[in-house]
């Protein structure tokens, strides 16, 4: 078969990144995708589309990564953006307590909207924190945290997507 | 005697001629030493000045060219209204002259369309055919409707079913998304429930869509989007949509559903 058909026939899989304005999810998406739409999209209509084809059990997955603005009950985001996606990633800023604070129901809303059960959730920007004030915040999160990342320093942000390429196929 | 005289006379006259010219001889010495001293210099200078010369006529773009264009552009920003006034009627007549161009273009177009239409042949060809409308007809073929670029969409997550394009290399998985997030943005901010965005317009292109319960289908055309062809089209559309409907295995095998667009759109 040739290449052409093989790309065809590829699984595709719509995946959510969700979190407060400014935690690092479009860093989070820069680190991993290189063809990607203005960032101008994201203020304009609250979404910007990603594309990144992986490789997860020798198998190639198209992923169309959905970059939602916000994720605050107050903020109006349209409800279809949730809709149809096969994996989600929750993303706070491990140095802001109230990009956290609040997971618990935030979680929920994007379960809600998404009909999602498991939702991954990533700490990012760990580069700013010492060890022993992650172990604080680890602490503090009343939910299992997933990954700790650093867009910055290219840490975990892989291995938070290949988790992420995971969620999708179960 | 006499000749002493005139011995003593002769003196004297020489005597004051030396007196009166030393001044003007030692100006006149002066200027010629000076005279061939640049003569001299002129010799040996005049090969250095007329390589130089050559070079700079060469070179003067490398030389000056960013300081001629700084000073060009200081000039035209601190002169904008005479620079604007001086260019005005060069800029109008060149806009004139592209109008008149395509004005003539279109005109010729025109003119064979008319004349091909407008032939015994074709004119009983349409009135055996029921068309009768001639203006449609002439601007049909003038702005010639084409379908640019057919996408099959999932309507909740957006992912690309299949597809159809003349030759745009746009990536069209993300053009799927971001034409889903646009899609659900506009419904959510402006329409009633249950109410579907249907098309846009961007200068010469328009993007119909239409939507179905589980997918939706945007066609982006150009031309003239005649009430026959946007009926023939529909019914296109909708044809296209029972089949993918009616076997979902369409929407998992891309190549499939792209050759069903062709057959289905394009070729019909």
């Amino acid at each position: 078969m040739n290449l052409k058909n093989q790309l065809e026939l590829m699984i595709a899989k719509k995946v959510l990144l969700v979190g407060n304005f400014g935690v690092g999810k479009t860093s989070l998406i820069r680190r991993f995708v290189l063809n990607e739409f203005s960032e101008d999209y994201i203020s304009t209509i609250g979404v910007r589309v990603s594309k990144k084809v992986v490789t997860y059990k020798n198998e190639a997955i198209k992923l169309m990564i959905w970059d939602v603005a916000g994720t605050n009950a107050d903020e109006k985001i349209p409800k279809a953006y949730f809709l149809g996606a096969s994996a989600a990633m929750f993303v706070f800023d491990v140095s802001r307590e109230e990009t956290y604070v609040t997971l618990e129901d935030n979680l929920k809303m994007v379960k809600e909207l998404s009909g999602l059960e498991k939702i991954t959730i990533v700490g990012n920007k760990k580069d700013l924190l010492s060890k022993e004030e992650l172990e604080v915040v680890v602490d503090k999160v009343s939910l299992q945290i997933d990954l700790l990342t650093s867009a910055k320093e290219d840490e975990n942000v892989e291995d938070a997507f290949m988790e992420l390429t995971a969620q999708t196929l179960k | 005697m006499k000749k002493s005289t005139t011995d003593n006379k002769d003196k004297r006259f020489e005597l004051l001629r030396d007196l009166l010219l030393t001044e003007d001889r030692e100006k006149f010495d002066s200027l010629r030493k000076e005279f061939i001293l640049n003569e001299k210099l002129q010799e040996k200078v005049s090969p250095f000045v007329d390589e130089k010369i050559l070079d700079l006529r060469e070179n003067f773009p490398k030389y000056f060219g960013d300081k001629v264009t700084d000073a060009i552009k200081i000039q035209i920003r601190e002169s904008q209204d005479e620079v604007v006034e001086a260019l005005y009627p060069i800029m109008g007549k060149m806009v004139k002259k592209f109008i008149v161009a395509e004005i003539t273009k279109l005109s010729d177009s025109i003119n064979k369309t008319i004349k091909e239409k407008f032939s015994v042949q074709e004119i009983l060809k349409r009135f055996f055919k029921g068309k009768r409308n001639d203006a449609g007809a002439v601007l049909e073929e003038v702005f010639e409707f084409v379908i640019e670029e057919v996408f099959v969409i999932e309507k909740e997550s957006g992912l690309l079913s299949g597809s159809y394009s003349r030759g745009s290399n746009v990536d069209k998985d993300m053009v799927s998304g971001m034409l889903t997030a646009i899609k659900s943005f506009a419904e959510d901010a402006f329409s009633k429930e249950g109410q579907d965005l249907e098309n846009i317009k961007f200068e010469t292109f328009q993007l119909s869509i239409r939507n179905f319960k589980t997918i939706y289908i945007a066609i982006a055309t150009t031309g003239v989007l005649t009430q026959e062809i946007k009926e023939k089209l529909s019914d296109d559309i909708s044809n296209l949509a029972e089949i993918i409907l009616r076997d979902r295995t369409y929407l998992s095998e891309e190549y499939r559903l792209n050759e069903i667009i062709i057959r289905e759109l394009i070729e019909s």
